[in-house]
């Protein structure tokens, strides 16, 4: 309750009859880089206004450092935007862009001027102060928008999805450098993105959206290792997702059958799946190809034919039929890309450890 | 302060709708009231003015009217379209000034091109041409640079490697203008000739100029009524031509639905 | 192009073909140059002539400069303009950013409603206005049975009447360009400045205001320049002792019947217009530069 700076309660928005946002509840401490992650049109930037002033919820309340913000207009409510698209004001220089907050403050000159230039300091901007947003490359006016946010000092810093303009060296860059801004500053950092790569490198929490709903809300490592549904197993990293019609346990011991196969699968015992399991997820690297040596020790192991090799690089991304329909598909090093060509026969072994269970 | 605001903003937009809208709803009102006097009880409402349009001191400066807007309108229509194809589809050199010359009558106002040709039919000894004539020379000058403007908008939209896959597929250069080019350019080419009517119709301006006794548009036996009276037969007038030319726009635009211009029709 | 043609056999092929591109706009050309560039061209000659013996006089210019009836007419076409174009842009404004904003249905209606009466043409709406303001009009039968005033307010056939008949007529033109200039400023811009503390007031005064002025601009112009070259309206709101240069010209030709002086007016009226428009179209690049828009 002390160090809550950020509070959804059940908050819900539609337009007529369509939900946009359905029932959303998230607390946000001091301090935490928070990602909203989620396909295109899952209400992201909805939350987002919401949370700005924006746009009023149709249910539910706001929160910020314990007020409901009801009735609050965005310019009272001490909060940072960054704009996708930057939204810098073109008739005014950098400077002056950064400065527009304190102006609206009425701080006097000299702390303005101060501050203008710790801010633009931070993002690295210094001597281009008295250029215009249009004489800025895209990453200079991301700086700009980024120190503009920050220098009025709000609490909490929205940005939605402002790095998706950048190439993906600089986008890169960002990543780190947005980290390392938000730790300097100690401030909530709210950022939306459906990249889930910037989500997992930069938060502290990634909160997984779907539909208007959260899926999941995890630390990122939770979030890749433990998806809790198919819908965030599939959204995040790549997995191979395999319907499960029966769960049987015998002692310890949990067995899995892939639905219309024959195929049954250990499944570890460490693992409390639930045992109405609907889907069952396999990481493509923990799948691994076995050319005639030893199997690991109880892992479970297939037979099947490479159908696919797609060269990714570092890595081939191999798809192996195993059943009739049943495809599963493995990551290995591009050094064996000598030893695997399409249509060779291949055994495949999955740790039971590496399975989960899902049950939606 | 940001309620105030708002509340005096919306309190501007209502006051700015009700001047745009208060004319019109006045004139309705006067051409069905019975006397001069106006009124807005539709109880007292009568039909009577309307009745008193049928008769040749209204009917023949209308069908005059529209005789030469329909005229102005077919001929700006090809004039235009051949000038925007010569502009925008061959760019011929120097199609730049080409065009301004095309534009060039819009920065004249009204009044000075008709008293421009008014002057040059005097001076020149063609007094004959006054009338219906002259009144379609001046109103196609009139209206010629926006028909053009228009058809050669929608050439400039056109997606050019539409014309390159016919020309690939065997079609001349006559085919291609027949089958690809006018279709896509329709709607530009029934939007230019639409407001080609219109403009012509409603004139003011060069039809006082250049029309003679027996020779008479709509709008000018209007007016020239106007200095008397303020008749409510007027105002039936006024509203039965807004209703043709309502009418109008929407045969123009089951014919070529230029509509589907603004929903990309012509891509 | 410029390579081939130098002396090449396909040189002749090629200048044929140039040349059939221009044959379309025989036509086209033919009309404009026979009742537009040679009536202008008459005009002006005609200009130069003394009305009675048709000599070359510098007459008319003369009178027109030191009359003092018609200067006091183009001075009262300047003042008449520049009221309807500020009343134009300060109207049209609210509907302009209103319909650049809205995503509501009612955004639909007001744009009909904003350009419709443009359909109706000048006629009805000058003839609703005369109705509305005449002596014994609409608004004082109301007036003086409110018992508010005791005799008719001149409300028609002065400068008042005819700047609400022409603010009426421009208004659409001055909404068009205002929208355009409005829809051009990102809405995210405005939320920025809203974000960062700005009341609605800041917003209009340090973002709004400054992004739209290219676009008052050219609504201010457009005004200005339709007002002052409009003919129907000043003639039938204005009346008798209300006279611009547009109802003075066609007093010349009808009345009076002095050709070389509406020639020598109808030349004022459009020098006049023209200077302003590339006046004013500098005016517009020199703030588009400034603004970085
Ligand atoms: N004004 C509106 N009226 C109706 N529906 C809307 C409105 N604004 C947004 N929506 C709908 O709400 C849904 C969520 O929109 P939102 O912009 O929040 O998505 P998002 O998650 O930010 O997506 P993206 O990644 O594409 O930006 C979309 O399906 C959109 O169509
Ligand atoms: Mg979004």
């Amino acid at each position: 309750m002390s160090d809550i700076d950020i509070e959804l309660i059940s908050v819900r928005k539609t337009y007529g009859n369509a939900l946009v946002v359905g029932d959303i509840s998230l607390s946000i401490p001091k301090g935490e880089f928070v990602s909203l992650l989620g396909p295109s049109g899952c209400g992201k930037t909805t939350t987002l206004n919401m949370i700005a002033g924006f746009q009023q919820p149709t249910g539910g309340e706001i929160r910020i450092r314990g007020r409901n913000q009801a009735g609050v207009p965005p310019e009272k409510r001490n909060i940072g935007l960054v704009f996708q698209n930057y939204a810098l004001f073109p008739h005014m220089t950098v400077a002056e862009n950064v400065a527009f907050g304190l102006r609206m403050k009425g701080a006097p000159r000299a702390e303005i001027d101060q501050t203008v230039n710790t801010a633009l300091k931070s993002v690295h901007l210094e001597g281009f102060e008295a250029h215009y947003p249009k004489e800025l490359s895209g990453g200079q006016q991301q700086r700009t928008a980024l120190a503009r946010a920050i220098a009025p000092r709000p609490s909490v810093l929205l940005l939605d999805e402002p790095l998706s303009n950048l190439d993906l060296k600089l986008r890169e860059a960002m990543r780190v450098e947005l980290k390392e801004i938000q730790q300097q500053l100690a401030m909530t950092f709210v950022y939306v993105t459906h990249d889930q790569e910037e989500a997992m490198a930069m938060s502290d929490r990634v909160v997984v959206m779907s539909g208007g709903v959260i899926a999941q809300e995890d630390k990122p490592e939770n979030i890749y290792n433990a998806p809790r549904t198919s819908f965030v197993a599939d959204f995040i990293g790549k997995s191979n997702i395999l319907p499960v019609s029966a769960v049987r346990a015998t002692g310890d011991q949990r067995e899995i059958t892939i639905n219309h196969s024959n195929i049954s699968l250990a499944v570890g015992s460490d693992q409390a799946g639930p045992p109405a399991a609907r889907f069952c997820c396999i990481r493509p690297e923990d799948v691994r190809i076995i050319g005639g040596e030893a199997f690991a020790e109880g892992a479970n192991v297939l037979d099947g034919t490479i159908s696919k090799i797609v060269n990714l690089g570092a890595h081939l991304d191999l798809w192996v039929t195993v059943d009739r329909d049943i495809t599963i598909k493995a990551l290995v090093r591009s050094s064996r890309s000598d030893q695997l060509k399409t249509g060779n026969h291949v055994s495949i072994s999955i740790a039971p450890a590496a399975i989960r269970l899902l049950h939606e | 302060m940001n309620r105030l605001l708002s509340g005096l903003f919306w309190i501007s937009l209502c006051l700015i709708l009700a001047f745009i809208t208060l004319p019109l709803l006045v004139v309705v009102a006067a051409s069905l009231s019975p006397s001069s006097m106006v009124t807005f009880s539709p109880a007292d409402w009568t039909m009577k003015w309307y009745a008193a349009l049928w008769a040749s001191k209204w009917l023949d400066p209308f069908i005059l009217s529209v005789k030469i807007a329909v005229i102005v309108s077919l001929v700006s229509g090809v004039l235009g379209a051949l000038g925007a194809y010569a502009v925008a589809y061959e760019k011929c050199p120097g199609s730049e000034a080409i065009m301004a010359f095309l534009l060039s009558p819009l920065a004249v106002p009204q009044i000075v091109k008709g008293v421009a040709i008014v002057l040059f039919l005097s001076s020149a000894g063609l007094y004959t041409l006054l009338g219906t004539p002259g009144l379609i020379a001046g109103h196609i000058v009139l209206t010629l640079p926006f028909a053009a403007r228009m058809i050669a908008t929608s050439i400039y939209n056109f997606d050019k490697n539409l014309d390159r896959a016919a020309q690939i597929l065997g079609a001349s250069k006559w085919q291609r203008v027949r089958h690809i080019l006018l279709p896509l350019i329709k709607p530009g080419l029934f939007s230019g000739m639409t407001f080609a009517f219109i403009i012509s119709f409603n004139n003011i301006p060069l039809s006082v100029f250049l029309v003679r006794p027996g020779q008479t548009t709509l709008p000018i036996t209007v007016i020239n009524y106007m200095e008397y009276s303020l008749d409510p037969v007027l105002a039936a007038v006024n509203v039965a031509s807004l209703i043709f030319i309502l009418t109008t726009i929407f045969l123009f635009e089951k014919l070529g639905g230029f509509s589907a211009q603004i929903h990309g029709g012509s891509k | 192009m410029t390579i081939v043609a130098t002396d090449s056999p396909a040189a002749p092929a090629l200048r044929r073909f140039a040349l059939r591109g221009y044959v379309p706009l025989f036509p086209p050309f033919a009309v404009l140059l026979l009742f537009f560039a040679v009536p202008i061209g008459m005009m002006i000659g005609i200009s130069f002539q003394d009305p009675k013996t048709a000599q070359f006089s510098l007459g008319s210019y003369q009178r027109f400069l030191t009359d003092g009836l018609i200067i006091a007419g183009l001075f009262r076409t300047i003042l008449m303009s520049g009221l309807v174009a500020i009343c134009v842009t300060v109207m049209a404004y609210p509907v302009a950013y209103f319909l650049a904003r809205s995503t509501s249905r009612w955004r639909a209606i007001v744009f009909a409603l904003a350009i419709a009466p443009e359909l109706a043409g000048v006629v009805l709406r000058t003839y609703g206005w005369l109705i509305i303001l005449e002596d014994r009009g609409f608004v004082n039968d109301a007036l003086i049975w409110l018992g508010l005033v005791s005799s008719p307010l001149p409300l028609a056939k002065n400068l008042f009447g005819v700047v609400v008949g022409l603010t009426h007529v421009v208004l659409p033109f001055g909404i068009l360009a205002l929208l355009t200039s409005i829809q051009g400023i990102d809405p995210n811009i405005e939320k920025a400045a809203q974000i960062l503390g700005a009341s609605r007031l800041s917003v209009i005064r340090h973002i709004l205001l400054p992004l739209s002025i290219p676009g008052t601009v050219s609504s201010l112009l457009i005004s200005f320049t339709m007002a002052a070259s409009a003919y129907a309206t000043p003639a039938l709101l204005g009346g008798a002792r209300f006279k611009v240069l547009a109802t003075m010209i066609s007093e010349q030709i009808m009345f009076y019947i002095n050709w070389p002086m509406a020639a020598v007016m109808a030349i004022v009226l459009l020098v006049l217009m023209l200077a302003i428009t590339f006046a004013g179209g500098r005016v517009e690049t020199r703030l588009h530069k400034k603004l970085n828009v």
